[in-house]
């Protein structure tokens, strides 16, 4: 049913999500659209999870409750550039601190640039909507973690 | 604040880079991994000694590693679609450079290291064209 629908032609879909996106929209209320923006991925390190252009849904509803876990993908500021946001993997909670790790073996990370305040890492990667053929949500945790720590 | 606008227009990006974009880049760093590799090739066939020889094919093959990878980078982070419209043949040029880099990694011909060189070159042409030493050297 659902190759049914992706084999249409992709401007039926785009319609089609645009419209439901829209109505959707019009029903949730300010408060929750608050909690909730969209981002575009840039970069290879968390290949095969998410690709270069992948267009995310985050949310700050959850870490407003409870503390991020392991295994959650993760929107949190690079803390040796802040303006700049990065999306990774937790990889571990411990003592306030979040140890963050991307799921290719080629990975910029904690193993870099140490763990995180806790309190830095407040969005989730919930829902990727872009591309349709790959929309769906995030996985929170990757099957094969990455064997060996790469410097670059 | 999630918006129809911010959602066909994602304004903010999230990096999953794996290295924090230092803007230098340069084709003499593949090229002088790929000069390393041309002479490596000279002094195996130069050689009788076998421990020699094997250190030769072990470094060679990670010189060749290198060349990928600085090619890839020059690429995947230098090279921008406004580059490719000025150079058709930039996915192809690199395509073949770093097939030939993989070739080089597993041969010992000096020739197939002269030709990467002289792919390396024309990347180093098209760098130079688009205001690379201007853009990424630090003067």
């Amino acid at each position: 049913m659902i190759r049914a629908v992706l084999a249409r032609p992709a401007w039926i879909i785009g319609a089609a999500g645009a419209a439901v996106v829209s109505v959707g929209l019009g029903f949730l209320g300010r408060r929750v659209l608050s909690h909730l923006d969209a981002v575009e991925v840039s970069g290879r390190s968390m290949i095969p999870t998410l690709r270069p252009g992948d267009r995310l849904l985050v949310e700050t509803w959850t870490y407003g409750r409870r503390f991020p876990q392991v295994g959650e993908v993760v929107v949190a500021p690079d803390p040796r550039a802040p303006t700049r946001e990065l999306v990774k993997r937790v990889a571990a909670v411990d003592d306030g601190r979040i140890t963050l790790r991307g799921d290719a073996a080629r990975s910029t990370d904690s193993r870099r640039f140490g763990s995180v305040p806790l309190a830095a890492v407040r969005a989730r990667a919930a829902f990727r909507y872009w591309p349709l053929a790959r929309a769906g949500l995030i996985p929170p945790a990757i099957a094969v973690p990455p064997a060996i720590a790469v410097s670059d | 604040m999630l918006t129809v606008h911010r959602l066909i227009h994602p304004t903010r990006r999230v990096s999953a880079h794996c290295d924090l974009p230092c803007g230098i880049y340069d084709p003499d760093q593949a090229r002088i991994e790929a000069e390393s590799c041309l002479r490596i090739c000279e002094k195996y066939a130069a050689s009788e000694d076998p421990n020699f020889r094997a250190r030769c094919i072990h470094i060679k093959e990670e010189r060749a590693d290198l060349v990928i990878g600085h090619l890839d980078d020059l690429w995947h982070d230098y090279f921008k679609p406004v580059h490719l419209e000025k150079y058709p043949d930039l996915h192809d040029t690199f395509w073949h450079a770093t097939k030939q880099a993989s070739t080089v990694k597993g041969s010992l011909d000096v020739e197939e290291a002269r030709k990467l060189l002289t792919m390396i070159d024309r990347i180093g042409e098209m760098w130079k064209a688009t205001g690379g030493p201007e853009k990424t050297r630090v003067q």
